[in-house]
């Protein structure tokens, strides 16, 4: 099982958890799999790639709005909010992955243009 | 089949359009970025993000339909946009990954290729290396046939050199064998000589021996002689006195400077102007000898002397023989002819005066002197 889909799983697992007690006014606000999502982009090093970075910093960003409104009582926005800091993260995951095999790939490339290089 | 479902999803929203309020800028950038998303390799490696992205789409225009302006299309479409973004992500991952598995490939197949073309050149290097080898092997034994015939000159010529030394040394030792053979012959004569010496000092010393054996036999002999002599001499003194004490008994006998002086009256001896010998004067003169015989090795002057009277030359004449006669007698008797001498004297030194007969008589008389010592 690769990283990509233990990542889907939790994801699934949260917004499932939350989709349950969305119905529920006095649920408190359910932030776990934005909290998840944004360190697994942590993890995957989101930091280190600008365009990964931004989205990052846009998901904490949302994250925290969402936070403020639904202690100010706006819970639905709040959710809403929350789904956007959760596809931010997903995105800064993705994004990071893109770079490092992106890097990967073209190591390779030059890897085999120096090999067919140095044995021509 | 999604493109076209999503073509007629904008042509509805495009008809509603008209009569309906403009989509949030969230919605247009979702749908943008669908688009984007579609047509890049999403839509072939990872269909079921790019469908997921639909969905999401479709949940931001559904929700458009039914509240345009509304913050929850707004969130959709924002989220859509990510799903949208997160699917072109994940095909330009698969992408990559493809392209990386296919430059492993590549690379893969490229060291394969190079490690055969690796072992195809070794290979040939290998047989080339062994042509090679086997060449320098065949250049190597024609340079050791080369390198064998040379060392072999060599050794032949080393072999010359060397008889040639051996000559060289062997009329070297010729030469030293020569050299020690003359200085062994030197030797031998300087041995030969020094031995001939210790033989000649050996002769000599045996000579010397010999003559000091001879000379201690002639030391003992003349021990022996001078004994002899000396008994002999003893002898001849007995025999001295005796013949002397038998002179002295005989006629007159007398000790001189000159010797004893034995006086023999001349008219015993001789008649008167006569010079033949009287028989008495022959039994006194047979005495005398005897006497004088017992006395060896003495000289004998026989002086003959006359009275004055008569000539002188006469007289000279008369004693010449007179002694001539006395001598000639000893001489038949034995004694050595040599060791007596005959001298006339005359009337030379009388014994007494010629006046008078008896002087006259005296005078006439025949001495004989012993010389006291013998000369040979």
């Amino acid at each position: 099982m690769t990283q990509r889909s233990r990542i889907g799983i939790k994801l699934f697992v949260v917004a499932a958890a939350t989709t349950i007690f969305a119905g529920c006014a006095s649920v408190p606000l359910r932030t776990e799999a934005s909290t998840s999502g944004i360190r697994t982009a942590e993890e995957a090093g989101a930091a280190n790639v600008p365009q990964a970075a931004l989205h990052l910093q846009l998901a904490r960003e949302e994250q925290e709005t969402a936070k403020n409104w639904a202690a100010r009582g706006e819970k639905e926005k709040a959710q809403s909010m929350l789904m956007r800091a959760e596809s931010d993260a997903e995105l800064a995951v993705a994004l990071s992955h893109q770079d490092a095999e992106r890097s990967e790939a073209l190591a390779a490339v030059e890897r085999v243009r120096q090999l067919r290089k140095d044995n021509q | 089949m999604k493109t076209s479902h999503y073509v007629s999803l904008v042509a509805c929203a495009a008809l509603f359009a008209g009569c309906a309020t403009v989509a949030p800028n969230e919605l247009v950038d979702a749908r943008a970025a669908y688009q984007v998303a579609s047509q890049g390799p999403a839509q072939q490696l990872v269909p079921a993000d790019l469908h997921k992205a639909h969905e999401a789409l479709n949940l931001a225009e559904q929700s458009f339909l039914k509240e345009p302006d509304s913050y929850k299309t707004k969130d959709l479409a924002y989220v859509a946009q990510r799903k949208a973004e997160q699917a072109a992500a994940l095909g330009s991952t698969a992408a990559s990954r493809a392209s990386k598995e296919g430059a492993n490939a590549d690379f893969t197949q490229k060291q394969s290729e190079i490690v055969l073309q690796g072992k195809r050149d070794l290979s040939d290097s290998e047989r080339r290396t062994a042509e090679a080898r086997a060449e320098i092997d065949k250049q190597a034994a024609i340079k050791a046939a080369r390198d064998q015939a040379e060392a072999d000159s060599q050794v032949q010529q080393a072999q010359s050199q060397r008889q040639q030394a051996e000559i060289e040394q062997g009329k070297q030792n010729l030469r030293d064998s020569e050299n020690r053979a003359a200085a062994k012959q030197a030797e031998l004569e300087k041995l030969a000589a020094v031995k001939a010496a210790n033989d000649k000092a050996d002769a000599d010393s045996q000579r010397q021996q010999a003559d000091l054996q001879r000379q201690q036999a002639d030391l003992q002999k003349q021990q022996a002689d001078i004994l002899q002599g000396k008994q002999d001499l003893k002898a001849s003194e007995q025999r001295t006195a005796d013949a002397v004490a038998s002179l002295a008994s005989l006629a007159s006998l007398k000790e001189e400077e000159r010797g004893l002086v034995l006086t023999l009256s001349g008219s015993v001896l001789f008649q008167s102007a006569k010079t033949t010998l009287m028989p008495p004067a022959q039994l006194k003169l047979d005495q005398v000898a005897t006497a004088l015989l017992a006395i060896p090795a003495r000289n004998l002057i026989v002086e003959g002397y006359t009275d004055s009277r008569g000539a002188d030359a006469y007289n000279q004449d008369l004693s010449q023989h007179r002694a001539d006669a006395v001598r000639d007698y000893l001489i038949r008797k034995g004694y050595p002819a040599n060791r007596i001498q005959a001298q006339g004297k005359g009337k030379g030194s009388p014994v007494a005066k010629n006046d008078s007969a008896e002087g006259r008589a005296n005078n006439r008389r025949v001495e004989i002197v012993i010389e006291r010592e013998s000369k040979p």
